[in-house]
């Protein structure tokens, strides 16, 4: 399964891609991640790669993608070359307009991508920094979105070795505060599938 | 032996071989991508066995591995590519001189380049030197080359230019981690005249290397990180990731191909290379950076006198610059095979949808920009030409700033402002350097000036830290890498030890003393520097931010240091409290006060 995660640089997609690939690994298969690290963590683009499937290259190529997992939506267009036709992608509605946009050189229209997103892939769209504040912290946006991948039912993981890979990757303080971030992912996914 | 499965970035993988390989002394100077090599290994070092130092520089770091191998100690040292060329005296060097211990010069290239400088090839630096270089195709096989490396470079007694990419360094793979150690008593120095560089001994020592060179080609040929793979008619060489992703696409659409992978790449394994050709009817050669594993090939046909094509960047075939990804050298054997494998055409576009820019900038709250602002105020109207640095604040250059007119490499700065000012007496001549990067190469320069009486003006962006390559601990912050302090060293200090006669230190958020002391500065006849002394955001998270009420819309704010936490929202600037730190930097810019 490939998993393409994609954001703003400090947003902290490297930790999501580590914590499912590290839970593929619990379940005995190899994964594979490519990271983005250097000058585009200073609010640059970034995408982190996730493969579980036994490729031997970490980078996912165009169209290749099972999953779009977007902590911004503008980054969710600009990477939906990625996901397969008819992929599905779980994206963030918490838009961060770039310097550029500010300055007046380049114009951002957020519906705009979405529809365009919704047009091209089965997503859902939730406000994962509404969900990550209620839980405690801006910090677990990576937590709401990967329980929004799991209540998607596109993850070939269980929960219980997404909870494993959480508790060894993420500090104990912060982990329940991150575990309840995950569940508001999932229910809110979940909540949105019983209504359409 | 325990064997655990970890998910290991291939740096952190590279550290964890240099640990089970029992090395003891490893230093280094960060550098995107080859950073958390050295961090691993002070992660690794529980028991602080390992003496782990970020050194000033590239060429002290690989002076002190030398110096640790001399003694029989395994030692590593860590940079990446423009480190080498800081360091490449003492490699040259080295390369005839031989080492003791097993010596590994890790050394990160950056196809694109995506973070760098430069686009350039280390492998050449390896047949330059006469060094063996490796070259990993995935973390999985950085992990067991750099154990190997150790060996190899105690067997022949130079060091080893262990030679990861960006996307081995910055991916990660399933490793089953070895808990064992390697374990050696370390000798001592033995005094010995072949330790003294000196003409007549490095005549003797470059005809015994020259000699060796084909003996470790042969240790080559039948190394398991070069192979040759698969059946066909046609060979695909390809060395480093580039190999796993052909070996994707040949999965992928299961091609028939002969594969030559070439892993231990210089000295070039001249006899596999020569049965590959042998087998093969054309050959494509894909590897990023340089045609190095092609000229090889081209070499092994001309002393084997005959021929095979050859399509590869010298023809043109492939591109001599940028990544090789999935994607374009799927093209690629395309077109070499002669037939259509993949429907990237048929992808998801974004041609549908207008995307905005979104360059790297300056954090909310970032001191450099206040230090970037002030000397803008306190200059304008007057000819200024501003010579920038690397670091964090070269991203100074973007707009509304617009306050780097040059960049070439560390330490340049300070060198470049001297040279203008030569040549353009009436400019002023501005030069920003960051505190890391004065100590590793700014000093001297800052001794040139005043020596050669050079009317410039320094400014030293002093955010206690190395902030570009992810916060590391240099001499002015007195942290070490073995959790122990040292004195601080103080760089106004530095500069007056250096007779510079006029030297400030200023908080940069101080908007009117800082623009006060750079007009001071300018107008001093000789060499000034000022040091604009705030801590990186990423050191201190404030909890204040700032809000804007009454806004008249007239957009100053924005125009004048463009903070990425300013935004227009109905007409008005508002500002997003996840990103500001309230350093309070645009309150200074708001002519009608609206920021509190
Ligand atoms: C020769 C060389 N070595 C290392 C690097 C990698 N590098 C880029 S910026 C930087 C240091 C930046 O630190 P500092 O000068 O303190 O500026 P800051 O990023 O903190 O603003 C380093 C080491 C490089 N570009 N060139
Ligand atoms: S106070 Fe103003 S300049 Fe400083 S971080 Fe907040 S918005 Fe940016
Ligand atoms: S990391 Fe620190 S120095 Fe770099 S841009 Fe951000 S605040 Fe400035
Ligand atoms: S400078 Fe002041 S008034 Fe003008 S847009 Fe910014 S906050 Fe509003």
């Amino acid at each position: 399964m490939d998993i393409l995660i994609a954001g703003v640089g400090g947003q902290g997609t490297i930790l999501a891609s580590k914590i499912l690939a590290y839970a593929a690994v619990i379940e005995g298969r190899k994964a594979r991640t490519g990271e983005t690290i250097g000058m585009s963590q200073r609010g640059g683009c970034v995408v982190s790669h996730v493969r579980t499937g036994g490729s031997h290259s970490p980078y996912i190529p165009v169209g290749g993608a099972d999953l779009l997992l977007s902590f911004e939506p503008c980054e969710g267009a600009r990477n939906i070359a990625y996901l397969k036709k008819g992929g599905k992608a779980a994206i963030n509605t918490a838009s961060i307009t770039p310097v550029s946009t500010a300055l007046g050189l380049s114009a951002y229209d957020g519906d705009k991508m979405m529809k365009y997103i919704a047009e091209n892939s089965k997503a859902v769209f939730i406000d994962a920094n509404k969900l990550a504040k209620e839980s405690g912290s801006i910090k677990a946006v990576n937590s709401v979105l990967i329980g929004a991948a799991f209540g998607l039912g596109v993850l070939d993981l269980s929960e219980e070795s997404l909870r494993q890979s959480m508790k060894k990757n993420i500090k104990p303080s912060f982990l329940d505060l991150n575990m309840r971030a995950f569940h508001s992912g999932v229910k809110e996914v979940e909540e949105m599938r019983t209504k359409c | 032996m325990i064997f655990l499965k970890e998910i290991l970035l291939g740096n952190a993988a590279i550290a964890l071989g240099a640990v089970t390989a029992g090395v003891k002394v490893v230093s280094g100077y960060p550098g995107t991508p080859s950073t958390e090599v050295l961090e691993s290994v002070a992660q690794y070092n529980r028991d602080g066995k390992i003496k782990v130092e970020w050194s000033v520089n590239e060429k002290a770091a690989l002076e002190i591995a030398a110096g640790a191998s001399y003694c029989g100690a395994r030692s590593m040292v860590t940079m990446k590519q423009v480190g080498l060329n800081v360091a490449s005296d003492p490699l040259m060097s080295l390369g005839v001189i031989g080492t003791k211990g097993g010596m590994v010069v890790v050394v990160a290239d950056d196809p694109g380049p995506i973070s760098s400088q430069t686009e350039q090839d280390t492998r050449h630096f390896g047949k330059y030197a006469n060094i063996p270089v490796l070259d990993p195709s995935s973390p999985e096989e950085a992990y067991e080359m750099a154990k190997y490396a150790f060996e190899l470079s105690e067997r022949i007694n130079l060091p080893v230019i262990l030679r990861p990419t960006t996307k081995v360094c910055h991916s990660s793979g399933t490793i089953e981690v070895d808990e064992s150690r390697f374990e050696d008593e370390t000798e001592g120095f033995v005094k010995d005249s072949k330790w003294v560089i000196f003409p007549p001994l490095s005549y003797r020592r470059h005809l015994e290397i020259e000699k060796q060179q084909g003996e470790i080609a042969d240790i080559f040929d039948r190394l398991s990180f070069n192979r040759i793979e698969g059946d066909g008619k046609y060979g695909i060489a390809a060395g480093g990731v580039t190999y796993a992703i052909v070996k994707d696409i040949i999965d992928t659409y299961n091609l028939n191909v002969i594969l030559l992978k070439s892993g231990a790449v210089f000295p070039a394994p001249a006899k596999l290379y020569h049965e590959f050709l042998l087998r093969v009817e054309k050959v494509l050669v894909l590897e990023e950076l340089d045609p190095v594993i092609e000229e090889q090939l081209y070499h092994v046909l001309a002393v084997n006198n005959f021929h095979k094509p050859i399509f590869g960047k010298l023809n043109g075939f492939v591109t001599p610059a940028g990544e090789l990804k999935f994607d374009n050298t799927l093209k690629i054997i395309e077109k070499f095979m002669g037939v259509r494998l993949g429907n990237v055409e048929e992808s998801i576009g974004t041609e549908g949808i207008e995307l905005p820019l979104r360059s790297p900038v300056l954090c909310a709250g970032c001191p450099h920009r206040a230090s970037f602002y002030a000397v803008k105020k306190a200059m304008k109207g007057k000819k200024i030409v501003s010579c920038g640095d690397i670091g964090c604040y070269t991203l100074g250059n973007a707009k509304p700033l617009e306050m780097t007119d040059t960049c070439l490499c560390m330490g340049a700065g300070i060198t470049i402002a001297q040279g203008i000012k030569k040549a353009e007496p009436d400019t002023n001549a501005f030069a920003f350097i960051g505190d890391s990067t004065f100590f590793a190469s700014g000093m001297t320069g800052l001794a040139n000036a005043v020596y050669n009486n050079t009317d410039i003006n320094v400014i030293v962006l002093d955010n206690l830290t190395t902030a570009m390559t992810g916060q590391q601990p240099h001499p002015g912050t007195g942290k070490t890498m073995m959790n122990t302090s040292s004195p601080k060293i103080d760089i106004a200090s530095v500069a007056k030890a250096l007779n510079v006669g006029f030297v400030e230190k200023v908080n940069p958020f101080d908007h009117k003393k800082a623009v006060k002391v750079v007009q001071e500065a300018a107008a001093y006849q000789g060499v000034s520097v000022v040091i604009f002394e705030a801590p990186c955001v990423t050191l201190f998270k404030s909890e204040e931010v700032c809000r804007i009420e009454n806004c008249i819309g007239c957009k100053k704010c924005i125009n004048e240091i463009g903070c990425p936490a300013l935004y227009v929202k109905e007409g008005k600037v508002a500002i997003d409290d996840t990103l500001c730190n309230g350093c309070g930097l645009c309150k200074n810019v708001c002519p009608t006060g609206s920021i509190k």
